[in-house]
């Protein structure tokens, strides 16, 4: 059916039927899952594409998956073909190398939509699994070397035959991995979440006939493409350029230096990270999915935050890099901790475009997911637990506003982070207090948002700390004169009095009861000369501890008097 | 003697009056923001009735609500455990809009200079690590009173598990300063999260003055008007409560206005035979709709002001009704983005300048100018016939709109109505279809000044099967207050693992407990205790999961063999809800006791019936457009004059002072004995 000749209002309800499916799944997930990473970090995302793989709708809770629905279907298509596939099929993915893969932990389920006897798309979810095995509690690690190291590889392989559960699959699944009661809960979760998804596809098709559905897909996505090429019409043409270094590998490599130039034209984005370093021993790796999901966070920022996500947004984008570097590793390299690279892919583009689009992009943020595995065994049950968590930090500041203190990063998004009271009765920990750090660090005209501090006091007998906090050694930047942001880490702070240690990355550092683990997350960095700053807004920084006195007049040049708060002076800089 | 209600809302305060022999009297007045008091005994006044002769008198308010969105409650300080002063302010951390990086986070209600700390410490089993030292608190209140603060908030670190020291130091901060506002969150909650129930805590306390101070005036101009009756106050669980309580925790009163429609169509629906219903309260500016099931309302206790799909809001953890609004309602204005596509709402002309028809200023074409286009509202009988609807500007207005999309003005208000339509149904979605609800398995009550204009049209594209318009749909919600009981919702985390050997004492233990407390609140308040009845709730869930299934507990002695019951229900519901069960086992995270004391409201009397012929009901036949139907000439009737046992088909028109009904082609209306109309939407015309 043409499309001009399908009512423009019918059309409308369509691509709100689908878009609601895509949340309808998302929801689903988030009520029946066990394990924190999904249900309140919300580390997963659910969609529908067509049957040839593009993209229709995406119910996100984080950025980072945005683009790996669609090359995972792609996979699919690749190893079975449509003649492949039978009804009730349930198929599951995680290999980093092929399409859609990040780690291991992230597992996809993709189920073909079938109507009329043919596929007419697939429902997917992609999700973190607390536990996919491996060398370490939790999976991921910032030690590993290789693929083989960082759990179960499920390569496009089928959980559901015809509506059948594959047993053997699942007892494997079960002897492999270290919470087979949370990881299968959460696996059938996401199993129920693409069938749910599958349905809903299913009546809209009964409700409104096949090829009006697929009508008003098509017009889904050229609505997103149109809506995204206005936006990018809007960016000046040129070439734009940024330089960052990612800090190591975990395993005392680096630093590594990272790339991109952004080219604007006419009708496309092309970004070029040719000249960033090869792929490394340690973790840190991404697969070109985790590149292409980087790019697509930041060229979704950059356009129109608000279009509804689909492949039609993406069709203008353009992205090269050269086989086996760090940001399009292979086969074995190790991934398990990706995001953290990710995150620098979206960075970089950032980087290159704050100064051209600055109502849109802030100063440099914490940028690190600052993720966290605590394992050991519960002081009241002696069942092991397992804390898998991101931490939320500072936000740089913008051209015209301070930055955000204590959000999430750009690599998550609707991520609740973990209250301290959950934390404490779920984990053998105590947590002694949880509140800004108040450093050095992003001051500007406008200052950077603060980063927090959050600790950790083992009530268990022993317990093993594996943290990834990235820009541990290079700082958030800052725009325009501002001062850079502060690092994130982590500091142990031992019961038997030894000296504390500082640390980016860790793995399964052995804490003892009534050791600290504190963990720092970054001030984001500075927008414009601090002595800029009025001394109205500086005194109020200062009452509210935002600042301290020192930082008064050392950062900002404005001399208060210590119990008043009333102005002595200006130092002469400032002046 | 009168029961009497009233219900203050952003344009109109409404009162609801029903007489000794069942006469309903309805009124409406300006609403008075400066003293809402006021408009409340200006509608008292226009009715035509005294306060002497009042029997009972419940009284619905949105002052917490605006005091809030429009940041005019009270200057707070917050006393926070040491360590944890910034919980506030960090909040869950979220970026809900999250490929904006230009995200501004909500802006904390306390600023962090009045964010003060306390050493003390109680763990999550509620057993005292650090004893509370309270020896900075007097330097701390004098910090609060030099900066004008009105009103303190505590909330610390466990309360929930073990509220001694919030009580303690709630108890010093009152004795060192008496005349201040204060609150601490264990007198709102006792669930865990902190961030949320410190949020509660200091939403509380920022109504708290605002309210105290309306609730005093209203109950103090009522009384000296010769009130004798005990006021109630509409919360937002669906129940009525007395102002003394009211004025205690008055963050309760925040969703007052919509819990009261709901309850009234919950009510509605036991009274005629309907316990399953979607609510769809359509007013002037927005639209709201509940579920109903059994007969029941429910209730979200993940509730967040102003949160949106852009911003995280601020969570408040009291029991409120758990609605969909939607900026969707008459007088929501249609407007053509750059893609020339038609949207409607969410900005409203509101009262002034109100839509094109009014013929006040108005130019932009609304939902209701649209209807008049139609034919669906009579331009002659506009407002129950206060107003002459301009018809004139109403034809320019959607003109603009029609050369906007290169269609006929025709076609421009039947979009307008289209897009108005699917709106509204997919808000009816998110209550129903993604909650797990089939719509078919329900019956649409449609109230407000818009809800009889747009039932049957939502109703087909949900395949709902039925529609009813209650009797008195423009004035429902207050009517809904009068059918209401005194309900307090007491929550209380504690986690019971369900194969425990312990279980069954413990759940019988703590549930015993929470209902002896309840009970002491309403004997102290003078309340006959045989009046009370309670309802057990627990939410539970498989262990390891966080979102809960809240399933009824059996009342009395919980025994090993009902242990086993209750895990039974959960898996049905669970299963009915997610599809699927698990192996795994069951832990009970929070009990949810509500505890009702029966007051003497309304029972509705059915209407008499005195042989009247429908044809004398009949106004004129006029041609009205049923978009989706086409063209018609339909019989306009006159609702005042219909009478139960009537019947008649559409295509038809139900014309009242407050209310238009539309009845499409072919869909047969029958007036019941309370004189609502059913009517039927599955069957085709």
């Amino acid at each position: 059916m043409a499309r001009s000749k399908v009512d423009p209002f019918t059309m409308e309800i369509i691509k709100d039927a689908l878009i609601a499916i895509g949340d309808e799944m998302f929801v689903a997930t988030q009520r029946t899952s066990m394990s924190t990473i999904i249900y309140e970090v919300l580390d997963y995302a659910c969609g529908l594409t067509d049957h040839k793989a593009q993209l229709i709708t995406q119910g996100n809770g984080v950025t980072l998956f945005l683009g790996t629905l669609t090359s995972g279907v792609q996979a699919i298509l690749d190893k079975f073909g449509l003649d492949g596939l039978e009804p009730g099929d349930i198929i599951l993915h995680n290999d980093p190398y092929t399409g859609g893969g990040t780690h291991l932990s992230d597992v996809a389920q993709f189920m073909p939509i079938f109507y009329n006897g043919q596929v007419v798309g697939f429902a997917a979810n992609k999700g973190h699994w607390t536990e996919v095995g491996g060398k370490d509690a939790g999976s991921w690690t910032t030690d590993s070397t290789e693929i083989y190291q960082e759990g179960l590889q499920f390569p496009c392989i089928k959980l559901f035959k015809a509506g059948e559960v594959d047993q053997s699959l699942v007892d494997l699944i079960a002897a492999n991995v270290r919470t087979p009661e949370m990881t299968l809960g959460d696996m059938f979760a996401q199993a129920a979440s693409v069938r749910l998804g599958t349905r809903r596809f299913q009546e809209l098709c009964d409700r409104y006939g096949l090829e009006l559905v697929q009508a008003g897909i098509e017009a889904l996505l050229d609505y997103g493409e149109e809506m995204t090429r206005r936006e990018l019409a809007r960016l000046p043409k040129g070439t734009y350029e940024a330089v960052d270094y990612i800090d190591d590998d975990g395993l005392g490599n680096g630093p590594f230096k990272v790339c991109v130039k952004v080219t604007i034209t006419d009708d496309q984005f092309i970004c070029d990270f040719t000249g960033t370093h090869p792929q490394v021993p340690g973790p840190v790796n991404c697969s070109r999915s985790g590149l292409e999901t980087g790019v697509r966070t930041i060229f979704k920022a950059l356009t129109d935050p608000s279009i509804p996500t689909n492949e039609g947004c993406f069709r203008p984008l353009k992205i090269i890099c050269p086989d086996g570097t760090i940001f399009t590793a292979q086969r074995p390299a190790a991934v398990s901790t990706y995001w953290e690279t990710v995150l620098y892919v979206s960075d970089l583009v950032w980087k290159a475009m704050a100064p051209i689009v600055p109502d849109r992009l802030p100063a440099g943020h914490f940028l690190s997911v600052c993720g966290v595995v605590l394992a050991g065994k519960h002081p009241d049950t002696g069942d092991l637990f397992l804390l898998v968590e991101p931490q939320a930090g500072g936000w740089g500041a913008g051209h015209t506003k301070d930055g955000e203190s204590g959000l999430v990063s750009v690599g998550d998004g609707e991520t609740y982070i973990i209250p301290v009271e959950v934390c404490e009765t779920r984990y053998g920990v105590l947590v002694d207090q949880y509140g800004f750090d108040i450093c050095e660090g992003g001051a500007g005209r406008y200052r950077g948002g603060r980063g927090l501090v959050r600790d950790y006091r083992i009530t268990a007998d022993e317990a093993w700390y594996t943290g990834t906090f990235g820009r541990h050694k290079f700082r958030p930047w800052a725009m325009d004169g501002g001062q850079p942001g502060s690092p994130n880490y982590t500091r142990f702070i031992f019961a038997d009095g030894r000296e504390p240690v500082v640390v980016g990355k860790s793995a399964r550092v052995h804490l003892k009861k009534g050791d600290v683990a504190r963990l720092v997350t970054a001030t984001g960095g500075g927008w414009g000369n601090p002595y800029e700053r009025p001394i109205e807004a500086v005194q109020e920084d200062v009452k509210n501890g935002y600042i301290t006195l020192e930082m008064a007049e050392k950062g900002y040049g404005v001399i208060l008097d210590q119990d008043t708060l009333e102005v002595k002076g200006v130092t002469k800089e400032r002046r | 003697m009168l029961r009497v209600a009233t219900d203050i809302g952003g344009t109109f305060t409404d009162l609801v009056c029903v007489t000794p022999d069942g006469q309903v009297i309805t009124g409406k007045s300006h609403t008075t923001p400066a003293q809402f008091e006021k408009g409340v005994m200006d509608v008292i006044a226009a009715s035509g009735i005294q306060p002497s002769e009042f029997a009972s008198f419940v009284h619905g308010t949105t002052i917490v609500i605006n005091a809030i969105t429009e940041r005019k409650g009270a200057k707070v300080g917050l006393l926070t455990t040491e360590g944890f002063r910034d919980i506030l302010e960090i909040g869950r951390g979220t970026r809900p809009d999250f490929f904006n990086l230009e995200y501004r986070k909500p802006q904390p209600f306390v600023p962090r200079y009045l964010r003060r700390e306390v050493r003390e410490r109680i763990n999550y089993k509620g057993i005292e690590t650090t004893p509370l030292d309270l020896s900075g608190l007097p330097a701390i209140l004098d910090d609060f009173r030099a900066e004008g603060v009105e009103a303190i908030a505590i909330c610390f670190i466990n309360s929930y598990a073990n509220p001694a020291h919030e009580e303690a130091a709630l108890a010093r901060v009152k004795e060192l300063w008496p005349e201040v506002s204060a609150v601490a969150s264990h007198q709102i909650t006792r669930e865990w999260r902190e961030y949320e129930r410190t949020s509660t805590a200091v939403l509380s306390a920022y109504v708290q003055p605002v309210a105290h101070r309306y609730l005093d005036r209203l109950t103090g101009a009522l009384y000296e008007a010769g009130m004798r009756c005990t006021p109630y106050i509409m919360q937002s669980n669906c129940g009525v409560d007395t102002v003394r309580s009211a004025r205690q925790i008055p963050i309760t009163m925040v969703e007052s206005g919509p819990a009261s429609g709901v309850w009234g169509a919950a009510a509605l629906g036991r009274l005629i035979g309907e316990p399953n219903a979607i609510a769809i309260d359509i007013g002037g500016t927005t639209a709201k709709c509940s579920l109903i099931t059994g007969g029941q309302v429910k209730l979200n206790t993940d509730y967040h002001i102003g949160r949106t799909e852009t911003s995280a809001g601020y969570p408040v953890m009291v029991p409120v009704v758990d609605l969909v609004e939607i900026g969707q309602g008459g007088g929501s204005i249609a407007w053509v983005d750059e893609f020339r596509r038609l949207h409607v709402g969410p900005q409203s002309a509101g009262a002034v300048p109100g839509p094109v028809s009014y013929g006040i200023g108005g130019t932009e074409a609304t939902t209701t100018d649209a209807n008049l286009a139609l034919g669906c509202i009579n331009p002659h009988y506009f407002c129950g016939g206060t107003i002459e609807a301009d018809m004139d500007g109403v034809a320019r207005a959607l003109d603009k709109l029609a050369v906007a999309l290169n269609i006929s003005r025709q076609e421009a208000a039947r979009s307008i109505i289209r897009v108005a339509n699917n709106n509204m149904v997919n808000a009816i979605k998110l209550i129903s279809v993604n909650r797990g609800h089939d719509p078919r398995d329900f019956t649409l009550i449609a109230f407000g000044g818009g809800g009889g204009m747009h039932a049957c049209a939502l109703a087909r594209e949900l395949n709902i099967k039925k529609v009813i318009i209650p009797k008195q749909s423009s004035v429902f919600s207050a009517w809904g207050m009068l059918m209401t009981d005194l309900r307090r919702d007491y929550l209380l985390t504690q986690i019971v693992e369900l194969s425990a050997p312990e279980a069954a004492a413990q759940l019988d233990r703590d549930l015993r407990q929470l209902e002896e407390k309840a009970l002491r609140e309403y004997v102290a308040e003078g309340i006959d205790p045989a009046r009370v009845h309670f309802l057990r709730y627990g939410r539970c869930r498989y262990q390891n999961q966080e979102h809960s299934v809240e399933i009824i507990l059996p009342g009395g002695e919980i025994t090993a063999d009902q242990v086993k019951a209750i895990r039974q229900r959960f898996d049905t519901d669970y299963q009915r809800e997610y599809t699927y069960t698990l192996d795994a086992p069951v832990e009970l995270v929070a009990y949810h006791l509500v505890a009702i004391a029966e007051v003497d409201k309304l029972k509705p009397e059915k209407l008499p019936v005195t042989g009247r012929k429908l044809e004398d009901a009949i106004k004129m036949q006029r041609e009205v457009d049923y978009v989706e139907a086409g063209i018609h000439l339909a019989t306009i009737y006159n609702g005042d004059a219909l009478e139960p046992g009537m019947s008649f088909v559409g295509p038809a028109v139900i014309e009242e002072a407050g209310a238009t009904t539309v009845i499409p082609p072919g869909l047969p209306c029958q007036v019941d004995e309370y004189g609502n109309y059913h009517i039927r939407t599955n069957q085709r015309g």
